[in-house]
Order: C-alpha cells, then sequence, then structure tokens
C-alpha cells in the first residue's frame, strides 16, 4: 500500500469515527421530510388537547354571541336616538320662538295702541 | 367524518343551515379534533388549539347560512380555520411589535408532556420556521385537501398550489432535523 493511501485510509476512519450512529438512516429521514406517521402524531398532538364537553361549549358561546346586539344595530339604535333628540330639540326651539313671538308681538300691539290713543288725546 | 356520505353530510349542513342545533352540534362533533389538528400544525401552541377552534366554529354556526353549495362545506370550514390561524398569528406579531416583551417571551415553550416525540418535536420546529401561508398549505394537503380544493380555498389555481407546495416542502425538508439540538 502507497503511503498516501494509507493517509486517506487513516482520514476516512478519523472522519466516520466522527458520525454517530444511525447516520444513514438519519439522512435518509430528512431528506425525504416527516414520515407521514409523525404528521399523524402532530395532529393528533393537537386534537387532544380538546377538553371533554367542546362541542356543547362552542354550541352555548355561539348562541350567546347570537344573542349580543350586532354592531351594526348598535350603531342603528344610536342614530335612532340622536335623531330623535334632536327632532325633540327642533321642535321645542320651533314651539318656544313662535311663543316668543306671538308675545312680542302682543307687546308691540300694546304699545301702537297706546301710541294711537297718545296721538288722540294731543288731537294730531 | 369518514363515516358520513357526501350526501348525509349535506344534509347535515342544511339542516344546521336552518338553525338546528342537534345539526350544528353534529358537525362540531364531527370536526373538532380535525380543527384542533389544523390548528395546533398552524400554531405550534397546544394553550391556543382549544380557544382557537372554538372561534373557528363559532363562525362557521354564525356564517353557515351564507354558505351556497353544501358539497362545498369541508372546503369551507378548513378556509375559516386557515384564515382565523393566521389573524391570530398576525395579532401575536403586532403584540410583539408594540409591547415591550423581553426575549424570553418570544418562544414559549410547551408545557412538559405536550411534545411526545423526538420526531413530532422536529416537525413542530421545522414548521415554525416557515410562512403561516405555507405551514397552512402542508396541513391542508396532510388534511386529504386535494390540490383543486386547496386553490378554492386559498382563492389561487392549481398550477400556483403546486408550485407553492414543492416549495413549501423544500422549505420544510431543509428545516426538519430529527435530532436538532435547541
Amino acid at each position: 500500500m502507497k503511503p498516501e493511501e494509507h493517509a486517506w485510509r487513516k482520514l476516512e476512519a478519523h472522519a466516520s469515527s466522527q458520525l454517530r450512529g444511525g447516520f444513514a438512516d438519519r439522512v435518509v429521514r430528512t431528506a425525504r421530510g416527516p414520515h407521514e406517521d409523525t404528521w399523524r402524531e402532530l395532529l393528533g398532538a393537537g386534537a387532544r388537547q380538546l377538553r371533554p364537553g367542546f362541542a356543547g361549549r362552542v354550541i352555548r358561546a355561539a348562541r350567546a354571541a347570537a344573542e349580543m346586539p350586532s354592531l351594526g344595530s348598535q350603531f342603528a339604535l344610536s342614530a335612532a336616538t340622536a335623531a330623535v333628540c334632536l327632532g325633540a330639540a327642533l321642535f321645542l326651539h320651533h314651539h318656544r320662538a313662535e311663543a316668543a313671538d306671538e308675545h312680542n308681538l302682543a307687546v308691540w300691539q300694546e304699545i301702537v295702541a297706546v301710541a294711537h290713543d297718545d296721538d288722540a288725546g294731543i288731537g294730531l | 367524518m369518514e363515516s358520513t356520505s357526501p350526501t348525509e353530510l349535506a344534509d347535515l349542513v342544511r339542516r344546521a343551515q336552518k338553525g338546528d342545533e342537534s345539526a350544528q352540534r353534529d358537525l362540531v362533533v364531527a370536526y373538532q379534533h380535525r380543527v384542533a389538528g389544523f390548528v395546533y400544525a398552524m400554531t405550534g401552541r397546544s394553550d391556543y388549539v382549544e380557544d382557537l377552534a372554538q372561534q373557528v366554529f363559532i363562525k362557521m354556526i354564525r356564517a353557515l347560512d351564507r354558505l351556497q353549495a353544501p358539497a362545498q362545506f369541508e372546503s369551507w370550514l378548513f378556509r375559516l380555520a386557515r384564515n382565523t390561524c393566521i389573524d391570530q398569528l398576525r395579532r401575536q406579531k403586532l403584540r410583539r411589535i408594540f409591547l415591550p416583551f423581553g426575549e424570553e417571551h418570544e418562544n414559549i415553550p410547551e408545557p412538559p408532556g405536550a411534545v411526545d416525540s423526538e420526531e413530532l418535536d422536529a416537525l413542530r420546529h421545522a414548521l415554525a420556521q416557515l410562512r403561516p401561508q405555507d405551514r397552512a398549505l402542508l396541513a391542508l394537503v396532510q388534511e386529504g385537501r386535494s390540490h383543486a380544493e386547496i386553490a378554492e380555498i386559498l382563492e389561487t389555481s392549481v398550477a400556483a398550489v403546486k408550485a407553492r407546495l414543492h416549495r413549501a416542502r423544500e422549505h420544510l425538508r431543509e428545516h426538519y432535523q430529527p435530532q436538532h439540538e435547541t
């Protein structure tokens, strides 16, 4: 055996001693990616996280969520309340302004009547 | 739901659409384990499974009357599950941006006993390295969805699904190290 061949053999022996047992299996497993069983194990592990009575809890939560007023209906109620308040304020304002006008007009009519009486008294 | 024929399933969906509570319950019971598995594959967090699965089924019950074709119920349900998980992952990402979390909160370890085997741990680790969209793609394949169904769920073409699936599998293989040091 030539000296360099001997050196190569030693190098190979040293290199292969660095590999842990089951190297070939690990390489093949890694190259193939996760096995179907591992995927099944993963999905099964997820399924096992559900506590018993899950379906009942879902139905109760869905019912409670359905009974809660929706965002749209809450907005509609707020808009209706605001419209009613605005209508009432406008009505009151109109009513008061009308009453004030009537009162002012009566006062002016009184003043005019008094002025007429005074004019007549003076004999203009 | 292996024991139920497509006709029986469509009938069950129709009854649930009309508000029949026992039909809604049957649908939840029939799909709860598959949806939970899908949620776990998407999030990698066992403490999220029950909460997210519940969100998926509540959305299902509330939106069932808008499902036009009862025959497409499964695809529709898994689209809801995918969107719910992606929303949750986005919210989680936003929280990380806005809250002053320490590095130790970035990867909360699974509680003891949650990880059953080295391969499962490696798969969870590899999935965590992928984009949520790719995780969804791989989980949908494992769920038994066809390329056409996945294309419908993701609202894309079959060719795009095949290309994305190929890339997702490549990425998964790159990160899948059953004896990785953590």
